[in-house]
């Protein structure tokens, strides 16, 4: 077993695979606008399968929430090190903080081709300050948040990783993203009217998601830098990963999604609180099915098992399952709190039938390819590998 | 004339000034509502917008100049008075006049959508010819434009070559929803003058005959009754779609209002065969089996007379008052039993209603024989009360008899002409016309040879001595040959291509045929034209609309442009007089004489000088003025047995048994008729068509009804409330909110019980063929427990190959082209509602 | 001020729809943008089947959740008590259609209901999303009260016709759609129908027949645990009944 320097990795010799995946997710993400304001050009929102009638936020809120919860996640790892000193993930901290600058903005993105008008909002937002709308908080604590964020990148590619300056910038990104993702929960959670989303502890539920949906990504895109070998990683990173404490982690934080994601479809199905008829039609839907099996239980199982779960194949194929499953989550979110149409009768009959356009779909892609994209820009150009220990 | 409006008398232009309340923000408005709003989070809602909402306001707002122009609708055949608004020459909005007696401010959901139809952007734009002489549903008739004076000219030498060669009866003129004098009411001096039995030939027997005819075979009058709602607290509804398609629909909904929060509340019995909104909204719905309406109601008859249940004053009453009416079936001597207003109630009853109990009728109709019971109390003890029937009984071959055993009912509760009742509709006063046709009919018009031709339909003839009018068969004569083929059909308000049973047969026969069409609507005729002289659409047109029955009393509308027309179009009824004047001889000049329909219009005014309307129209301006000439009351009631005549301030003057026949009860006897002598004059006719014993013909029976198309289930293709009778079909406002009741906003759905479907493999939603002996057409069937099992239940709505981008190609296929074109022998009205189809997945 | 209200009496309503055509003349929406709606549904089975109805307006809620989520307070109440999205400001996150519990806001830039698509037809240039030849006078057109053809990308719904009910005299109780004098400044829908189950007055007002008419029809609000308070009552009577539930368990 050959030990790579650590040295040598971050600063030059990029595997070629982060080469590769920067031209593929490129050429997805030019294919995927150019498709998506075609649709946009031509049909407005009208290329959106979202309706007054029928499904109002549709596929790409569902990727927003996706990709700013997972930034949110991004963050919580890179927390561990940053704020909580579990030293052994300083390994992945600025990979973190530039993924969740990058989910973030892939995030941002995606929003602002789903509404109507985004650029009406700079001026708008500030102008009306409506302290009512959780989703006017969620707009400023997210705006401060990637502010936070880019500093505290900026602090330590600088490599300023301890000053007590970075030490608070880091705690402020910590504190307005937990802030940020909550008031997120409360966008849903608020509605009264919405029974499949109104919870007082969503944003509980959307933090420990969003954690588990950062700790996948970590692992995916720490693999992925080094050319999914676990080899040609720093020794620190490969200690990390082959330890126990990542794992752990991940195991813990799956088993606790797939509790809360148990019991509240028990709930949904046992209550009969009018509009959760909804979870009736969602444990029949085989998304769900393939969300819980393949995407929680089985990676759960795999990361419980001690001899498993130190392999990279299933350290990644995990989070892989992960990551899918965590999308399929938020789409089934999304749309199950929108299903039952307000009144029974005329003009929809039972449940509200949803399937996302091509465009919504290349909206999509270029929320997902955007972070590869800025990721992979990242790997190359900002030494996402540093860490304390390198210096 | 710029006056502001004081009520709504004399409103013509209103002159509105958009006014702004510009109310500025001051600082101690801002103190003080700060205050006020206090330190709840909740209350502060909304402050910064409202700021930035006043400030934005229009500080000074463009007056506008806003006609208000009185005119009529024309979206069904209600005539309901419109005010139509119009802003520097665009059309902007309708809403009912509310100086107007049908629409008293209010309308129907289709009202509203007037200025849709007038910007349809499918319309035809001016006179064209056709290009492409092959004719047919996939062949484009590249018509190109031309002028009035080539296409008026084309139609004049076409008519005027027929004419010379002797063969003036080989022209038709179709028409559907005429409206008075200045459009239909040309049409019949035109033929005589023209020489031909076809002009016109109207839609009725397409339509409602059926409750015209057994009104004519009881009471004497060929007509539909007008109604006192408002006075009555019992209605028994036997199809029609009271709530839906029956007319005046406004005023129906107007009255609904009314008569269910009165005191008493009407009580309302709907008889249908499907739950509609009508049947909904009702007291009691019941789901009878199609076809057998005439069972119910002799069963209910049954119940009043063995219950002794009729009016006494009105029916008349055993010599010793005891009720010889049993419910074991007795018959009864006639000797025993006083008519009063009513011929033949015992040889009925011997005849037939002895045998009618519920029990008997329950076996028929389905209906349990508890509720029949209970209907028949209700409506036997309560006056007034109205038994209200159309389309639906009547649109079988039993039609005539199940009409008449239903308006029996009315005889047995002495609603006719009853406060609270139903009689007929008076005509308005009108004045004569410039010149009377008589003086202008030439040797030719007047020839014997002209009378020996029969009419193309063969209405009249041995085929079908006692209908008014048979549009529906003349495609299928024509083809025939018989009695002739016809050269030249000019259609003008009917679209028998789309809306006849077997249109199949109107395809195939305007093949060879010169047709002319007056729609300013590219329709499926229009589509087989080879001429197109289109018509305004409403909001463009002056004409006169006497009323639809209504109360009774006369009233005569006017439609006025609102705008000036859009395109190159010319009124129906100014063409022709403009064909007319192209004529040679005495009919050229007659035209000429007649000028144009406004001339027509002056002179009918002429009429109000010496009878002022009750709004105080007294000629043509003030008509124009108001929109309408109307004059209460209707001149006759019938109270407790007698029949009083208006004297001007009353109903004082006591009406002798003469009287009354001449004016009201036009039967032979002068009475009710429950042994109609109209129908025994036909008795060797009926009896051949319906089986029934001639002897027996005069009763209001019951007849099994013949239902062809070889399914195992009734097809029902009922109007919903935005059917405007084609022109709304090319609105997708209307389209959106077709079938409300279902759900169908995009396609209309066919009504399937969910046994019937899950029996057939048919899964909610799924689209479907429906098939009969004549042909299949699909659609999307939507399960509905409100419909019989053995029925299922398609709105004839959509399924049009043309009538402009929104109409054409949308499913459900047309239910006319399943509709097997069977009539009813006696009215001649078509069986729409008797084909059986059977269902299948598509 | 009055805190104008609506009150439906369900045992008059026919179900006829002439309030949405009405509706969608006057303020000139889409087809399927039925700011005025009537929602039909069926309980039962046959024979026992009801088929039942209710018009749904936008219910202009005293506590409008829609007014509270909006973040940049597009959407406001005014003084007088409607509910208005000011067509300058939405941005079009249709977040208040997400917390609307009634269903009555609609985003105007999406798929045509019946194709093709009418605002293809009748194409707006760049400022308004579709010009049909039948809209409103210029004059009457005001994006700040959500009046009148909308632009691209916002979000539309009931004014409760503000363009007429603005310019009622102060102090009316009730607008009375066959009183000339106040015809004019009446809501489209109260205007147009037919059976009358409509009235339209000032709910602050114990004087005025809606005040009367809720005291004494015992008149409801929808879904009123949810706590909106809607200034739109209906009066039930013997035949009306507004939906207890959204669909049951068997949807």
């Amino acid at each position: 077993m050959t030990t790579p320097s650590q040295s040598t990795l971050p600063m030059h010799g990029l595997p070629l695979n982060v080469n590769g995946v920067m031209k593929i997710s490129a050429a997805v993400l030019a294919l995927s606008l150019i498709l998506t304001f075609y649709g946009l050009l031509t049909q407005g929102h009208g290329a959106f399968n979202t309706h007054s009638y029928g499904i109002t936020w549709g596929l790409p809120a569902a990727a927003y929430v996706y990709l700013v919860l997972t930034s949110t996640g991004l963050t919580f790892v890179a927390s561990l090190a940053m704020l909580f000193r579990f030293n052994e993930f300083y390994p992945v901290v600025k990979r973190c903080i530039w993924l969740a600058i990058a989910t973030l903005v892939a995030g941002f993105a995606t929003l602002a081709l789903e509404i109507g008008h985004p650029f009406r909002m700079l001026w708008a937002l500030p102008s009306g300050l409506q302290y009512l709308s959780p989703m006017f908080w969620m707009g400023v604590f997210y705006t401060v948040y990637l502010l936070f964020l880019l500093w505290k990148f900026a602090r330590i590619h600088a490599g300023d990783w301890t000053s007590l300056q970075s030490y608070a910038v880091g705690l402020a990104s910590f504190v307005s993203v937990v802030v940020a993702h909550a008031t997120l929960g409360m966008v849903f959670g608020m509605m009264a009217m919405r029974p499949v989303w109104y919870d007082g502890m969503l944003p509980i539920y959307f933090l420990v998601t969003a954690g588990l949906s950062g700790i996948a990504f970590a692992i995916l895109f720490t693999y992925l830098a080094y050319g999914f070998n676990r080899e040609k990683m720093p020794e620190a990173l490969r200690g990390l990963l082959s330890g126990s404490a990542f794992s752990g982690v991940f195991a813990a934080m799956i088993g606790i999604t797939l509790l809360m994601v148990i019991l509240r479809t028990i709930t949904g199905l046992w209550s009969n609180l009018d509009g959760l008829q909804v979870y009736s039609h969602i444990v029949r839907s085989p998304l769900f099915h393939a969300e819980l099996w393949l995407g929680l239980v089985l990676p759960f199982v795999l990361m419980l098992s001690p001899t498993l779960r130190r392999k990279p194949s299933i350290q990644i194929t995990s989070s892989v399952l992960v990551i899918v499953s965590m999308f399929i989550g938020r789409y089934e979110f999304m749309i199950s709190g929108q299903m039952m149409p307000l009144f029974k009768g005329s003009w929809i009959q039972g449940v509200i039938e949803y399937t996302p356009s091509l465009t919504e779909w290349m909206l999509t892609l270029v929320g997902i390819s955007l972070v590869f994209v800025l990721y992979t820009v990242g790997e190359r150009l900002l030494k996402l590998a540093e860490h304390p220990d390198a210096k | 004339m710029n006056n502001i409006p004081t009520g709504q008398q004399a409103i013509r232009i209103l002159k509105r000034t958009i006014f702004t309340r510009r109310r500025f923000l001051q600082l101690s408005g801002l103190a003080v509502s700060l205050l006020a709003m206090g330190g709840s989070l909740r209350k502060l809602t909304g402050f910064f917008a409202l700021r930035a909402a006043r400030a934005a306001q229009p500080m000074a707002a463009a007056e506008d100049e806003t006609v208000i122009t009185k005119s009529v609708c024309h979206q069904c055949p209600g005539r309901c008075g419109i005010d139509v608004y119009t802003t520097n020459g665009r059309v902007h909005a309708i809403y009912g006049s509310i100086d107007h007696p049908l629409s008293a401010g209010k309308l129907c959901p289709k009202g509203y959508l007037g200025p849709y139809i007038l910007y349809d952007p499918d319309r035809f734009k001016g006179p064209m010819k056709r290009t492409n002489p092959n004719k047919g549903r996939n062949e484009d008739p590249k018509f190109v434009s031309i002028t009035w004076d080539e296409a008026l000219d084309t139609i004049a030498a076409r008519l005027q070559n027929l004419r010379d060669k002797g063969e003036s009866h080989r022209f038709a003129l179709l028409y559907g929803r005429g409206w008075g004098a200045s459009d239909a009411g040309l049409q019949k001096p035109f033929g005589l003058l023209y020489g031909s039995p076809n002009v016109a030939i109207g839609h009725s027997s397409m339509c409602a005959d059926g409750s015209k005819k057994a009104k004519q075979a009881t009471d004497g009058n060929y007509s539909y009754s007008a109604y006192d709602y408002n006075n009555t607290n019992y209605l028994l509804i036997f199809g029609a779609g009271f709530l839906e398609a029956f007319r005046p629909y406004t005023t129906n909904m107007v009255a609904w209002g009314h008569l269910r929060t009165k005191s008493p509340r009407t009580q309302v019995t709907v008889v249908d065969v499907h739950l509609n909104t009508t049947g909904a909204a009702a007291d009691r719905a019941l789901l009878i089996k199609p076809g057998t309406d005439g069972a119910l109601a002799l069963a209910i008859a049954h119940v009043m007379l063995t219950e002794g249940l009729w009016d006494k004053d009105f029916v008349g009453d055993f010599e010793d008052s005891v009720n010889r009416f049993r419910a074991t079936g007795r018959p009864v001597d006639p000797a025993t039993f006083q008519e009063r207003w009513v011929h033949g109630l015992v040889e009925w009853w011997n005849n037939e209603v002895k045998e009618r109990s519920p029990a008997w009728a329950s076996e028929i109709t389905t209906i349990p024989e508890k509720e029949i019971i209970a209907v028949a109390r209700e409506f036997g003890t309560t006056r007034p009360a109205i038994a209200l029937l159309e389309r639906g009984p009547t649109a079988h071959s039993n039609g005539t008899y199940n009409a008449m055993a239903i308006h029996a009912l009315n005889a047995l509760s002495g609603s006719l002409f009853a406060q609270g009742g139903l009689f007929y509709q008076m005509g308005p006063s009108y004045g004569k016309l410039p010149v009377q046709y008589e003086d202008y009919m030439d040797d030719y018009a007047k020839s014997e040879e002209r009378k020996r031709h029969p009419r193309v339909d063969k209405a009249g003839t041995e085929d079908w001595p006692m209908a008014s009018t048979m549009m529906q068969e003349v495609a299928k004569n024509h083809l025939a040959g018989q009695p002739y083929k016809l050269d030249t059909a000019m259609f003008y308000l009917t679209n028998p291509t789309w809306t006849s049973p077997e249109t199949g047969d109107w395809e195939e026969a305007l093949k060879d045929i010169f047709v002319i069409d007056t729609s300013p609507f590219p329709g499926e005729t229009a589509m087989m034209a080879d001429i197109i002289v289109p018509d305004h659409t409403y909001l463009e047109r002056l004409q006169d609309t006497p009323t639809y029955p209504f109360q009774g009393w006369p009233m005569a509308g006017l439609r006025q442009p609102a705008v000036k027309p859009l395109y190159d179009t010319k009124a129906y009824g100014d063409v022709l007089i403009e064909i007319g004047k192209r004529m040679k001889g005495p009919m050229g000049e007659y035209y000429r004489a007649l000028e144009n329909t406004e001339n027509v219009l002056r002179h009918l005014a002429r009429g109000f000088e010496q009878d002022p309307g009750d709004n105080g129209v007294n000629g043509f301006e003030t008509w124009k003025e108001k929109g309408v000439w109307y004059k209460r009351p209707y001149h006759w009631r019938q109270d407790r047995g007698k029949f009083y005549e208006w004297d001007g301030t009353g109903y004082n003057t006591l009406m002798t048994p003469e009287e009354v026949k001449e004016k009201l009860l036009k039967t032979p006897s002068g009475k009710f008729e429950f042994k109609s002598a109209s129908l025994e004059e036909h008795a060797a006719y009926i009896s051949r068509k319906l089986g029934i014993p001639a002897e027996r013909v005069g009763f209001p029976q019951w007849v099994v009804p013949h239902h062809p198309g070889g399914g195992d289930l009734h097809l029902v293709t009922p109007k919903v409330a935005l059917h405007a009778e084609g022109r709304g079909a090319n609105l997708p406002h209307v389209i959106s909110l077709m079938q409300p009741t279902l759900g169908g906003n995009k396609t209309v759905y066919l009504e399937i019980n969910p046994m019937t479907a899950q029996k057939r493999r048919i899964r909610n939603n799924e689209k479907v063929r429906i098939k009969s002996s004549v042909g299949t057409i699909e659609a999307y069937a939507r399960y509905y427990h409100g419909v019989r099992p053995d029925t299922v239940v398609l709105p004839m709505e959509h399924g049009h190959w043309a009538m402009g981008r929104w109409a054409r190609n949308r499913l459900p296929g047309h239910s006319g082209e399943v509709t097997v074109n069977v009539s009813d022998p006696i009215s001649g009205l078509a069986s729409y509602y008797t084909t059986t189809v059977t269902v299948e997945p598509a | 001020m009055a805190k104008w209200g609506m009150v439906i009496d369900l045992e008059k309503c026919t179900g006829c729809q002439a309030c949405s055509t009405a509706c969608a003349m006057e303020n000139n929406r889409l087809p399927g943008e039925a700011w005025q709606d009537v929602v039909f549904y069926t309980e039962g089975e046959y024979p026992s089947v009801q088929l039942k109805w209710f018009p749904r307006p936008c219910m202009h809620c005293e506590n409008p959740s829609c007014v509270d989520v909006c973040p940049v307070r597009a959407t406001y109440k005014t003084e007088d008590g409607m509910v208005l999205v000011d067509w300058d400001r939405c941005i079009g996150c249709r977040y208040c259609m997400i917390a609307c519990p009634y269903g009555v806001r609609f985003y105007s830039d999406e798929k045509p209901l019946v194709e093709p698509d009418i605002k293809k037809v009748f194409k707006g240039d760049r400022k308004y999303s579709w010009s049909p030849p039948w809209k409103m006078p210029q004059s009457k057109e005001d994006w700040k009260h959500g009046v009148g053809i909308q632009p691209d990308g916002v979000v539309s719904k009931c004014t409760f016709c503000y363009q007429r009910i603005s310019k009622a005299p102060e102090g009316t109780p009730d607008l009375e759609p066959n009183d000339p004098a106040l015809r004019e400044f009446t809501p489209a829908c109260v205007v147009a129908c037919p059976p009358t189950a409509r009235y339209f007055g000032d709910l602050d007002n114990p004087q005025s027949h809606v005040s009367e008419l809720i005291a004494q029809k015992r008149g409801v609000r929808l879904l009123d645990h949810l706590g909106n308070k809607p200034q739109v009552y209906y009066l039930t009577g013997e035949a009306g009944a507004v939906p207890s539930t959204r669909g049951g368990r068997e949807a």
